[in-house]
């Protein structure tokens, strides 16, 4: 199938990604945009953009037949669904196909089979994988409290309930309380139908401090499979992610063969293509557990692109076109060095990570060897309530873990975002935990140590810093007495605009010296 | 030019004099020649003398007015410090931990977003910790509970109702 022009079904950062890989393959690109992304960045790179509607998801990113109508009216021979919106609904791969489009990645039913978290488990069962325990099918949306108790108190508190068209860590509570059962499933519903328009929930045991460790795959469709070296997603906050890296410090060289071994016999049972990742729970005594498979791209795919070489983008792509995959197999499970990615949302970590949207005043990315930063956003662009508050991954790469985390640090440290609060202070801190550094973590580390520090600023500033910041505000007003004004009301204006007065006879008076 | 600078509740007195185009800065007693150049609309490179006059050290401070809640965000280096000129208040994360155990409670919206759902009715008893209104934003939803026990005497949205930050939500007294 030749594909000549793509387009993008998406937004932020992950669009940006897209069109960057079709732009270094020579093929057009087509942008689709809300309206408060008139001007965002992926608009901007696009060769073409095309209007989808209203803010709210389910008025734009979400609509199947707005976007196939832009791409049949732009002349698109492909779609790429990026991450997150439609990119694991099979009403849209399969209205791309029906449309005489590709769609790059699975194919309807692969997509349809384990975006079913229930299905998928049995599909990996089937494969001779160990499964987490819980339920094998969806809750009855009919149950009474009483049913929910029961099915609840055989699977075992502590539990999660999860939407049966979850991810993202959208439409999942846990529950440690058999009181919070209903309240939780209540609100895992309503999540997962806002995001995922299917309230379905299932419940599933919560393993004992485990680790999160998943193995991103691309499969032909001649029947190779291609597993890749293991990504360590076990710091989390609230069920998603917010630092990934490869290789796993927990996973040795055999479990390595292990897990790439399982996760291609997944791919295999279900006759996936294209990219995907299969993800598994790591508990206390090193034994794995399938949780899930999502078919797409996943956010965190461009650190194992760092230690593999390998742009998964672009093989997206060629996939789609019908390539072969050509990879050297042994040399996927062979990391060169190590990767660290921190997810930069807008939120304010000091204030119970409360989303921050709002204009993007000043911008400057970290930059320098080993580093990428994979963004959406510039300065005086808006982050939108409306949609997920990421705005840049940054990618760390050295020859081995020390040295990654030194340089993660040192990108931090160049890391500016004015404007609007980002968890940028949450990294700084989080990078300087002797337990983060020595490798000793699991998913609920990050919640549990937060909880503990009790709302304390993570980055407290030193005196001498705030010293340094009180005389460069008092400099600021004097020097340009406009910004004083821009903080201020009333008398306090008044008293700012008597104290440039003074000012200038002061400057005058010095120039006249 | 002599301010008055709040961080982090605690007052520092800063006086500027301006010589030979540099500026000798003190603050809380600390006398310091400083050279300050303005290198975009907010980002400040700093060259400030130790005391001794033998070191020059340099920092990068951005400055971002908040007019909306009457301070600087600034960063010096990569370490943020939310600045108040001239002992302006600053509230909002303080007014949060003062908040009574007894008497009338408001629930107010902490951002901007949609109430998904109310989960009480006028007239009804709560107990402390109960939710009360569920708010989405960002795609997430957040609960909204009770401080401590009352008795619900106003609902002042609806359901699907889009709000701001800050606004009233719910009265229990």
């Amino acid at each position: 199938m030749a594909i000549d022009k793509v387009l993008v079904a998406n937004r932020g950062e992950i669009a940006v990604r897209v069109i960057r890989a079709c732009r270094e393959m020579d093929l057009s690109t087509v942008a689709v945009y809300s309206e408060c992304d008139r001007a965002a960045l992926h608009v901007r790179y696009a060769d073409e953009a095309y209007a989808i509607g209203p803010n709210a998801p389910q008025d734009s990113y979400l609509r199947i037949d707005r976007i196939v109508d832009a791409a049949l009216r732009a002349g698109a021979d492909a779609v790429h669904p990026g991450y997150g919106f439609l990119a694991e609904n099979e009403n849209f791969a399969a209205a791309v196909v029906d449309a005489g489009l590709t769609f790059i990645g699975p194919t309807p039913r692969a997509v349809a089979l384990m975006g079913s978290k229930t299905a998928a488990r049995a599909a990996a069962a089937r494969a001779g994988l160990a499964v987490v325990p819980g339920t094998e099918t969806a809750l009855a949306a009919a149950a009474s409290g009483a049913e929910m108790a029961h099915v609840a108190a055989s699977i075992g508190y502590p539990l999660l309930v999860k939407a049966v068209a979850g991810g993202g860590g959208k439409g999942m509570r846990t529950v440690n309380d058999p009181a919070d059962l209903a309240g939780a499933v209540r609100a895992a519903r309503s999540e997962a139908g806002t995001a995922f328009g299917d309230p379905a929930v299932y419940l599933e045991r919560r393993l004992t401090r485990p680790r999160h460790i998943e193995v991103q795959l691309l499969a032909d469709e001649h029947g190779t499979v291609v597993p890749f070296v293991e990504r360590e997603c076990s710091i989390q906050r609230r069920h998603q992610k917010v630092v990934e890296e490869t290789p796993s410090g927990a996973v040795p060289a055999a479990l390595r063969q292990k897990l790439a071994a399982q996760a291609a016999s997944v791919a295999r049972e279900v006759g996936y293509t294209n990219a995907g990742t299969v993800e598994f729970l790591l508990d206390e005594d090193g034994r794995s557990y399938f949780l899930e498979m999502n078919t797409r791209l996943q956010v965190e795919h461009a650190i194992t692109e760092m230690v593999t070489g390998v742009d998964l983008v672009r093989w997206q792509i060629r996939i789609a076109r019908g390539e072969r995959l050509d990879l050297d197999a042994g040399r996927m499970l062979s990391p060169a060095g190590h990767a660290i990615e921190c997810r930069i949302y807008a939120e304010d970590p000091d204030n119970g990570f409360q989303p921050s949207p709002g204009t993007i005043d000043q911008l400057r990315a970290a930059s320098g060897p080993g580093i990428r930063d994979d963004s959406g956003a510039t300065a005086g662009l808006d982050v939108p309530i409306f949609y997920d508050p990421l705005i840049s991954k940054l990618i760390a790469w050295a020859e081995d873990r020390p040295l990654a985390m030194a340089r993660m640090r040192r990108a931090l440290r160049e890391y500016r975002v004015g404007g609007i609060k980002t968890t940028l202070p949450l990294f700084t801190w989080l990078l300087a935990q002797p337990d983060f550094l020595a490798g000793r973590f699991h998913t609920s580390y990050l919640d549990e140590v937060v909880a503990g520090r009790e709302g304390r600023p993570f980055v407290e500033p030193p005196a001498a810093l705030e010293e340094i910041a009180a005389m460069s505000v008092a400099l600021q007003t004097v020097l340009t007495p406009a910004a004083a004004r821009d903080v201020g009301l009333g008398t306090r204006r008044w008293k700012a605009q008597a104290r440039t007065e003074s000012l200038r006879g002061e400057i005058m008076g010095s120039r006249g010296a | 030019m002599r301010f008055e600078v709040e961080i982090g509740g605690r007052v520092r007195q800063v006086n500027l004099q301006r010589a030979n185009g540099r500026f000798t800065a003190t603050v809380d007693g600390r006398e310091r020649r400083v050279d300050a150049v303005r290198v975009d609309a907010h980002i400040w490179s700093l060259l400030v003398e130790h005391e001794s006059g033998r070191s020059i050290f340099s920092y990068e401070v951005s400055i971002i007015p908040e007019p909306a809640a009457d301070r600087f965000a600034a960063h010096v280096g990569p370490v943020p410090v939310t600045v108040c000129l001239d002992g302006r208040r600053r509230w909002g994360r303080k007014a949060q931990s003062g908040q009574p155990t007894v008497g009338p409670q408001r629930v107010v919206a902490p951002m901007s977003g949609k109430v998904v759902r109310i989960l009480v009715q006028i007239g009804e008893a709560v107990h402390a910790r109960q939710p009360i209104v569920v708010i989405e934003a960002m795609k997430m939803e957040n609960e909204l509970r009770a401080t401590h026990d009352g008795t619900v005497a106003e609902i002042r949205v609806r359901d699907g109702q889009s709000v701001d930050a800050g606004a009233l939500l719910v009265v229990m007294v």
